[in-house]
């Protein structure tokens, strides 16, 4: 009999999993490191977003923890137990990027098939497909042939085959891909309220807008490593400082540039630069890095002081799509670098 | 198991799903109903059908010729007969008796006589009444006029033509199927009764069907339409959610085998259940056996489909899986051709038919018409006559005639007809001249088997037994020898004879020179016929078209006397067997009960039921009213007296090796030689079977080539093919066939069930274990 897994444990859990290809040519064979000793968890409620680009090794992370191929070493457990597990697969449920049903089955009746894969009763897959076909939205159409189907109703159908089996972990891989505004909106409501019921959700997106929204932590993948985990504004705040825009009023731009050239060494922490492009006819751009309001304090102070109108004032924030690309951008530099 | 049985419910699903199955669908339906029309018509077998009816023409033509010119034979049955000939064929009947030669074909003949159905006026109550009857014409002569139809009376007009015209014609059943299609008559009627009619529906032409339609059709549309299955479930979108459910990847895939197998399924299920009720229905052939055909070709399918799954799983492509399974049927049917030209050219031929023993060397005659010779030195069979599969030279099965000698005949083209091609003399091989043959007396025409019988040769040949002295032949032997040596040449025996009859001799199988007929006169043996030699050679016993007849020679010892007979009951064309041991004659004759009679009076002693899977192929006396009999499936079993009642018998459980080919007892040592595997020979004791000793010899190069090599490629490449045999077998219920060469000798063929069966369950679970392996190890 399985234990059962304790309520604190992390759901998801990779320790140093590297996944290495072999292949095979007459040329010889050749090695590719999908993974190079990945390390990251997810816990019991947590909508956890995996970014990074295409051939960054999100999908074989993602069939690790399915079980679909074998880590060449490390160690990957869903619940407690190896990933791929008959009980870890049990406890998941799954919905591919490019879900592909038979074309013989209507909505209800790939329901019905995925449901008895995952060792429904008939009674429990009828009860569940009632309420899947209403969430996804497809009532009143689950007696059609698939082939009458859209993508987006297509995409709908997987989530709902990927719920039919009331799964404790969700692994979404690009969930919203084919889906018009609507349906993304309420795909995220989805995914929000099964997170608020207590469902782990793996996502796997490259709609980082999305993944912004709805993902409690994220973790960026650029070649088979990690670039970096954790909360959204934990990975901003990781790799990078607010920024202040200000528009201002000089006589000139010599005056703009003296002012900055004072201002700089007076407080070399606030790294203030003219910014050239950006700014509204007759005045200057300033920006500089601040982490705290007291450093915007400062420079303001230092701009009044001068005697120089502020036009415009502006705290930017870093988005994660900043963020990415800084990481990745770093990994692409790190690896063509020397 | 409940995921399983989903992925193979949604295989069926998805096969129903198929455009392709819909077109197979219609296109069984289509088959079903072209079938459907066929019927049949059941009569009284009355028409000559030429050639095969007329089975010895030569002594057709000799008995019309002598009585056309035979003045004495003028009022008798067959001289009025030849009266009523038509013009072309008395004047051939006329240049025949002048020793011309016969030109007209049989076919004329059977016209001529077919004629002589509608036209009776030949008939004569008094010229019948000396005639042999059947017991069937004898009911119908009793019959008034008024009371017969027209088909029992041309049925009667027949059987008097048989009855004045003994040992002509080939025995066929009293009634015969004729086949219609939507109503309409087909234009030839069967030769053959209800329950023969049957048997071959059941036994060639369901099976071929079975074989084209489910074996090739449908088996190659079958791996087109699944072909693209795995391929498909190997598609990611696919494959990672299948694999991200709570399944084992073997039984994924073996679901995944069983599904596309289901294809097959629902189009041979129409088919067979089809055919079965087509059978039933339009020729009232109820054969639930039909029915094994569903999972035999589901079976034959899924060693196709194995490499075809494998050939997916590794490349992922439809196309190459088609190819490899079309390349993997070539190989089957390639190595297949091979076995079968082994088989043909190699240890079909080889295989013994008979075996005689002299001292203690052990002579064999073969299926491929060679006679053999055991050399204990050597330990290897030395050839006397080479045994070829495609020889023309019929060699008669050799008879013991003392103690180191045996005699034989080698007829030219004795095995495209019993006659031969010109005339052929005895073979007598002794000890003393290094086993070589010696040419003797002139063999009867159309000679097909020689006894030994205290001193006298007995020469079935044609309808007619003929009996010569020993003692003459081996005489002969000498002085064919010195003759050769002095570059003399035989007198022609025919020539000696002179007159009428003289000319007429060879066609009318009469005696040659040195010869004498045994049978009385106006007796034939009439085939199927079967002669014993027993009682020291003091009786003969013989079947003949369904009578058992016991013959006795006289004090003299040079005539014999039928001594008494008895009809057997059921159709007279069936084939069989006897076999005498101590009083006790045993009969057995095709599916029917073994039956036992005294060998005095022929009185019916017991019945033993034979399988009705099985007929027989020969029998043996082991004394002691003991008999082994030989059956279709190649195994031994003895016919005993059962403890429980006087003239009790009972059939035992097979005893002995198994693939016997001949069975042979030798009363001096109390041994039976069975022979078994082609050439190989057992030697029990005839009491308590113990094993007392074999011959097992060196293989030549050909048959080592057979064992070590082709034996093997064939049992690791499964033979699809053979498996038709194994529907065969199912559908007919037997496991033999008896095949009919051009000489109207039968060939048993046996159906080797087991082998593609073994051999395509091992491929089946082999290829499975390597799929389970590939695909449950590899990273998708």
């Amino acid at each position: 009999m399985n234990p059962k897994p304790s309520t604190d444990a992390p759901i998801v859990h990779v320790e140093n999993v590297a996944k290495c290809y072999s292949k095979w040519s007459l040329r010889g064979s050749r090695r590719v490191h999908a993974l190079k000793g990945i390390s990251l968890s997810a816990s019991r409620g947590e909508v956890f977003g995996l970014l990074g680009p295409n051939g960054a090794g999100k999908t074989t992370l993602v069939k690790v923890l399915l079980g679909v191929v074998r880590p060449t070493s490390g160690k990957a457990s869903v619940f407690e137990r190896p990933a791929g597990s008959k009980f870890a697969r049990s406890k998941i449920g799954y919905l591919p990027e490019t879900l592909r049903v038979d074309r013989h089955h209507t909505a209800r009746s790939a329901l019905s098939f995925y449901g008895r894969l995952g060792n429904m009763t008939k009674k429990q897959i009828d009860k569940r497909s009632d309420e899947l076909l209403d969430l996804v939205g497809l009532q009143g159409r689950d007696k059609e042939p698939l082939k009458r189907f859209s993508k987006g109703m297509n995409q709908r159908l997987g989530l709902a085959q990927a719920l039919i089996h009331d799964p404790d972990l969700l692994v979404l891989d690009e969930p919203t891909d084919g889906l018009d505004p609507v349906g993304r909106s309420e795909v995220r409501k989805v995914i929000e309220r099964l997170s608020a019921a207590g469902k782990t959700i793996f996502l796997n997106s490259h709609i980082l807008q999305e993944v912004e929204v709805v993902c409690t932590r994220v973790a960026v993948l650029a070649n088979g490593e990690i670039r970096g985990s954790g909360t959204i504004a934990d990975l901003a705040g990781k790799q990078d400082s607010d920024v202040v825009l200000l528009d201002v009023c000089f006589e000139n731009e010599v005056a703009a540039k003296q002012f900055v050239e004072v201002a700089s060494d007076s407080h070399p922490d606030l790294c203030l630069s003219l910014d050239p492009n950006g700014s509204p006819r007759g005045t200057h751009r300033i920006s500089g890095k601040v982490n705290q309001q007291h450093s915007v304090d400062q420079i303001v102070d230092l701009v009044r002081a001068g005697g120089v109108s502020i036009t415009r004032l502006d705290v930017k924030r870093p988005s994660l799509e900043d963020t990415f690309m800084k990481l990745v951008g770093k990994a692409t530099q790190q690896d063509s670098g020397p | 198991m409940k995921p399983y049985l989903a992925i193979i419910r949604d295989s069926f699903h998805a096969a129903l799903s198929s455009r392709v199955l819909w077109i197979a669908f219609l296109a069984i339906w289509l088959v079903l109903a072209a079938l459907a029309p066929f019927g049949y018509q059941e009569d009284l077998t009355a028409d000559f059908r030429g050639a095969r009816d007329l089975a010895y023409r030569s002594r057709l033509r000799g008995l019309l010729a002598q009585g056309l010119n035979d003045p004495e034979l003028a009022g008798t049955a067959v001289g009025r007969l030849a009266a009523a000939m038509p013009e072309n064929i008395v004047e051939e009947l006329n240049e025949i008796s002048e020793g011309g030669n016969a030109t007209l074909r049989a076919s004329e003949y059977a016209d001529a006589l077919n004629k002589c159905l509608d036209d009776e006026s030949w008939y004569d109550r008094d010229a019948w009444a000396s005639t042999l009857r059947l017991t069937e014409l004898r009911e119908l002569d009793e019959l008034p006029d008024a009371e017969l139809d027209e088909s029992m009376r041309r049925r009667r007009a027949r059987l008097r033509i048989e009855a004045a015209m003994p040992g002509v014609f080939a025995t066929r059943s009293a009634k015969s199927i004729s086949l219609t299609y939507a109503g309409f008559d087909f234009p030839a009627e069967l030769a053959v009764d209800k329950t023969r009619f049957v048997g071959i529906i059941n036994q060639y032409v369901v099976p071929l069907i079975i074989d084209w339609l489910l074996g090739f059709i449908l088996i190659f549309l079958g791996i087109l339409v699944t072909a693209a299955m795995i391929p498909d479930m190997l598609q990611p979108g696919s494959l990672h959610l299948l694999l991200s459910k709570p399944v084992s990847r073997s039984m994924l895939l073996i679901s995944k085998f069983i599904g596309g197998c289901a294809f097959v399924f629902l189009c041979v299920i129409q088919l067979v259940v089809g055919l079965y009720l087509v059978a039933g229905l339009r020729l009232d052939i109820w054969n639930a056996r039909l029915l094994w055909c569903i999972p035999v070709s589901v079976f034959l399918f899924s060693v196709f489909y194995s490499v075809s799954v494998l050939a997916g799983l590794r490349w992922r492509s439809p196309i190459l899986a088609i190819g490899v399974t079309t390349m993997f049927g070539g190989i089957c049917f390639v190595v297949g051709i091979i076995g079968g030209v082994f088989d043909g050219f190699v240890t079909g031929p080889a295989r013994i038919q008979s075996m005689v023993v002299v001292g203690d060397v052990t002579f064999a005659s073969t299926q491929g018409s060679g006679l053999i010779r055991f050399d204990k030195n050597a330990n290897e069979w030395v050839e006397i006559f080479g045994s070829d599969a495609i020889g023309m030279d019929r060699t008669l099965p050799p008879v013991v005639v003392d103690q180191d000698t045996i005699i034989t005949a080698r007829t030219k083209g004795g095995r495209m007809n019993p006659f031969g091609s010109g005339s052929s003399d005895l073979l007598v091989l002794s000890a003393g001249n290094n086993w070589e043959p010696e040419p003797s007396l002139g063999l009867p025409p159309a000679t097909v088997r020689l006894y030994e019988a205290s001193g006298s040769l007995l020469a079935l040949s044609g309808s007619n037994l003929n009996q010569t002295e020993v003692a003459g032949v081996l005489a002969a032997a000498g002085e064919q020898s010195d003759k050769e040596g002095s570059g003399e040449k035989a007198p022609d025996t025919t020539e000696q004879a002179g007159g009428l009859l003289g000319r007429l001799s060879s066609l009318l199988g009469v005696a040659p020179t040195g010869f004498s007929s045994v049978l009385p006169s106006g007796m034939a043996l009439e085939p199927p016929r079967v002669v014993m030699v027993s009682g020291g050679g003091s009786q003969i016993h013989a079947l003949s078209r369904a009578r058992l007849l016991r013959f006795v020679r006289s004090e003299a010892g040079q005539s014999w006397a039928l001594a008494a007979e008895h009809e057997l009951e059921g159709d007279p064309s069936i084939r069989g067997v006897i076999a005498v041991s101590e009083g006790v004659v045993l009969v057995s004759r095709g599916e029917r009960p073994i039956e036992l009679f005294d060998s005095e009076t022929l009185e019916p002693l017991s019945k033993v039921d034979l399988s009705d899977r099985l007929s027989p192929t020969s029998a043996i006396g082991l004394g002691k009213s003991r008999f082994m009999l030989l059956t279709s499936d190649g195994r031994c079993r003895l016919v005993t007296p059962g403890n429980d009642g006087q003239n009790a018998f009972v059939l035992s459980d097979t005893v002995g090796p198994g693939t016997v080919e001949a069975i042979t007892y030798h009363a001096e040592q109390n041994l039976v030689y069975v022979a078994h595997d082609t050439d190989q020979v057992e030697l029990l004791n005839a009491d308590d079977l113990t094993k007392q000793g074999e011959i097992n010899p060196a293989l030549g190069v050909w048959r080592r080539v057979d064992k070590y090599l082709i034996g093997p490629l064939r049992f690791v490449i499964p033979q699809t093919g053979e498996l038709g045999e194994t529907i065969g077998a199912i559908v007919s219920g037997k496991s033999a066939m008896a095949v009919r060469d051009a000489s109207g000798e039968e060939q048993i063929v046996r159906y080797d069930i087991l082998r593609p069966v073994f051999s395509c369950s091992l491929f089946i679970a082999v290829m499975l274990m390597i799929n389970c392996i590939y695909f449950g190890t590899r990273d998708y």
